[in-house]
């Protein structure tokens, strides 16, 4: 009986376990995606930068610097804390993939 | 007969000694038997080569990001603050612009000997003095005398020869207007320098 049991529970938990593994590697894609997108915008950033400067357009600088610190901001965000959960240990309990 | 016979028994021999040699070198294992002293010199594994984690990459894409912010900064606050320093020039004559008729141009240098300047002698027969690094990509401008404005070969850009201002094409602000004077004798002497599209005090 247990042997059926444990037969009858195993896919269930395999299944599971892929639900979970999918679900990671989503986010770890979109964290991907992100930081990908963000440093795009921010080569942008540096260019019309450049280009303000050779310009002599002093009064756009401070605005692009600005716009690359959020960038910078965001992409330190999604690096720090936009991480995936590991797994469960509880009904509560998420440990953090390190 | 019998020599034949130990000839083609002496060629399989060999032959079936190569097969297997051949066999023997191409197996991994005996090739990482005998690179193993290579091996321990340089510990890199054929299968790693290739093989970038996404947590590698996206502390990579973390880095570009923070290069990119700085590069930015930097480069932003290297330039401003260069431009807040009051600039000053010596007066420097010109020599052989006396003798520049109506329609020509000369080159000199201005404020230092790698600066190259032009002064062009219009066909009104006023001067003007101009740095000669066009405002896009610093290619060197020219007179034209038969459209009677100021050129850029590289990217197609034409200025005013009276004001520097941008006619046409990519250059995005007026050419830098080198200031000079009329002196005693007819002698024309560049005294100061004007950033194209500021108000700067030469």
């Amino acid at each position: 009986m247990n042997q059926l049991e444990e037969r009858e529970i195993k896919p269930v938990e395999t299944a599971s376990r892929n639900i979970q593994t999918g679900g990671r590697t989503a986010i770890w894609q979109a964290r991907l995606v992100l930081l990908v997108m963000i440093n795009i915008a921010q080569l942008w950033i540096l260019s019309a930068t450049i280009e303000a400067a050779l310009a002599a357009h002093y009064k756009q600088l401070i605005p692009l610097v600005i716009a690359s610190g959020v960038c910078w901001l965001l992409a330190l965000s999604i690096f720090l804390w936009w991480k995936p959960a590991e797994k469960r240990q509880g009904p509560q309990q998420i440990v953090r993939n390190r | 007969m019998n020599s034949n016979y130990l000839n083609e028994k002496t060629v399989e021999g060999v032959l079936a000694t190569d097969r297997d040699a051949a066999n023997e070198i191409s197996g991994e294992n005996t090739v990482r038997v005998a690179t193993a002293g290579y091996q321990a010199e340089f510990p890199y594994e054929r299968d790693e080569e290739a093989q970038v984690t996404r947590r590698e990459f996206c502390n990579f894409l973390f880095l570009t990001s923070s290069a990119l912010f700085l590069g930015s900064a930097g480069f932003a606050g290297k330039l401003a603050y260069n431009a807040s320093f009051p600039k000053s020039f010596s007066p420097m004559k010109i020599e052989g612009a006396e003798a520049l008729a109506p329609g020509n141009a000369l080159n000199f240098h201005y404020p230092k000997e790698n600066d190259t300047a032009i002064l062009i002698r219009a066909a009104d027969g006023g001067y003007y003095a101009y740095e000669q690094k066009c405002t896009h990509l610093t290619c060197p401008v020219y007179y034209s005398k038969s459209n009677d404005r100021i050129e850029c070969p590289c990217h197609e850009g034409g200025f005013d020869v009276h004001t520097g201002n941008v006619l046409y094409g990519p250059p995005p602000r007026p050419l830098d207007l080198i200031k000079i004077e009329i002196r005693d004798g007819g002698e024309i002497w560049a005294v100061g320098k004007i950033t194209g599209g500021e108000h700067e005090s030469a």
